[in-house]
């Protein structure tokens, strides 16, 4: 049987000494894609930010294996060389460096990691060129400050395109859908089916069902106050959408 | 200190490039003071670069003595230790139609001292000049201290003047952004920083020649 691709047992984890999880389970094999739901302030971002090694977040009890690694051992760039790709609810805007000179930057500190030489400066282009087309972002942007002036859906875009650049083997998608326009989510829908492949896996926070009319979850889970309260298929979404969170 | 003297040529009413310098300090350099006499229709942009290892405590004195002269003048500092860098300027405007833009940047990490004293003096009668100053600065530790003294004597009345001065720290979410993409913390800081001067790099000369200096730099203070 295939075994886990990410374990969570027993989490909790606090910001600022405040405990915002309170004991959090989760298993998911490799090729499933499991869609986490819950109402604001439930901690949804808490799980992805803890998930990718927010420092800010402290984890107070219980453990997480990726891959039968110990995860909160690693640094946050040692879980993404390890796979772990978190699209960011609020993507971060770094004045001063374009999302060339970054990807390059993070390309190839997976590659050192991995102790291989840098990627050609073609081969490296070429690449760009590929994922930029594929997200369909326009070519301009490659020299553009990371983030810096994107509109809301543009910087959701450059996140699928980073992901479709650092193919990661666990794609945690925080919120990616919220304020997209229909195209854009249909982009987003296909960077997660693009990945989709018995080895990867996907969390995907969203509020709407819309993206996963897309992208077909595997489970589903309901993440109220620090807790999952509910794991289940396809059909809570269904609830969710009728009747809310109450019910829960 | 030793003082030097630089000569800025006049050409007249033409615009010439006067003066293009840049001064990089390195260990073992020993400070010295500028002084430079910008003349009519001179143009002069002078950067000073104070690497990592370096105590300076060093003035430079600027006088406008014909109209129409511009001057640059821009300070770049890393300190990564116990450093004491004190940088003081003095622009004494004599005459109407001159312009000074001053930039001050820098990192002080570790327990460095810094500090930037900027005088700017416009006299009776030289109207129109333009006088800007600014501080930008980043505090790597808790220990490392940046104080910046504007001083300003404004005796005309159809000028335009300013200072300003900053001091942050490097950004958490930028970092962790960067981490979470793979990059290293101490590369994700080096970016940072680089970033934070490259508004004065751009402007530089030789910006690639000096980049590449300080980045080593800087790479150096965050590693260790
Ligand atoms: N840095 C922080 N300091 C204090 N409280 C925080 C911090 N970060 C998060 N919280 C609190 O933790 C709780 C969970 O926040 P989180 O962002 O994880 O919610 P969420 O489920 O992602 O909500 P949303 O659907 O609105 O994005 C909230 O009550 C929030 O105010
Ligand atoms: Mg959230």
């Amino acid at each position: 049987m295939s075994r886990e691709l990410l374990k969570i047992s027993g989490l909790h984890a606090a910001v600022e000494g405040k405990e915002i999880l309170h004991g959090i389970d989760l298993e998911i094999k490799p090729g499933e894609i499991h869609a986490v739901m819950g109402p604001n302030g439930a901690g949804k971002s808490t799980l992805s930010a803890v998930l990718a090694g927010k420092p800010q977040y402290t984890v107070t009890e219980g453990s997480i294996e990726f891959l039968g690694r110990d995860l909160l051992a690693m640094s946050p760039e040692q879980r993404s060389w390890a796979g772990i790709f978190l699209s960011f609810q609020y993507p971060i805007e770094i004045p001063g460096v374009s999302i060339t000179s970054f990807m390059k930057t993070a390309i190839n500190s997976k590659r050192a990691a991995e102790g291989l030489e840098p990627l050609k400066g073609a081969d490296f282009l070429k690449l760009m060129r590929e994922k930029m087309a594929f997200v369909k972002m326009k070519p301009e942007f490659a020299k553009r400050e990371v983030n810096v002036g994107f509109s809301g859906g543009e910087k959701k875009r450059n996140e699928i395109f980073q992901m479709a650049m650092l193919d990661p083997v666990l794609s945690i998608l925080d919120e990616t859908d919220s304020g997209l326009d229909v195209d854009a989510l249909k982009i987003v829908a296909e960077g997660v089916n693009a990945l989709r492949s018995p080895s990867k896996s996907a969390i995907i926070i969203t509020h709407y069902q819309k993206l996963l009319d897309y992208v077909e979850p595997d489970v589903v889970h309901v993440l109220k106050a620090g807790k999952i309260v509910r794991t289940g298929g396809r059909e809570i979404v269904d609830i969710i959408e009728t009747q809310g969170f109450d019910s829960f | 200190m030793p003082g030097h003297y630089i000569d800025v040529p006049v050409s007249g009413t033409a615009v010439t490039d006067s003066l293009r310098k840049v001064f990089i300090l390195r260990p073992g350099d020993s400070a010295q003071d500028i002084s430079i006499e910008a003349r009519a229709g001179s143009v002069t942009d002078i950067t000073l670069v104070i690497l990592p290892g370096v105590s300076a405590d060093l003035t430079v004195n600027v006088d406008f003595t014909g109209e129409g002269a511009s001057l640059r003048l821009a300070g770049l500092y890393v300190c990564g230790s116990s450093e004491k860098v004190s940088v003081r300027t003095v622009v004494r405007h004599r005459v109407p139609f001159c312009t000074s833009d001053q930039i001050f940047t820098g990192i002080a990490g570790g327990t460095s001292r810094v500090s930037f004293n900027g005088t700017i003096i416009v006299a009776p009668g030289a109207q129109k000049t333009e006088a800007y100053q600014q501080s930008r600065n980043i505090l790597l530790s808790r220990d490392a201290k940046v104080s910046t003294e504007p001083q300003l004597e404004i005796y005309a009345d159809d000028v335009k003047c300013s200072h300003g001065a900053t001091a942050g720290s490097l950004s958490e979410d930028e970092l962790f952004y960067m981490r979470s993409r793979g990059i290293p913390e101490s590369e994700a800081k080096v970016l940072q920083l680089i970033s934070f001067l490259s508004p004065v790099l751009a402007s530089l000369p030789d910006p690639d020649a000096v980049a590449s200096e300080l980045e080593a730099a800087i790479r150096s203070i965050v590693q260790r």
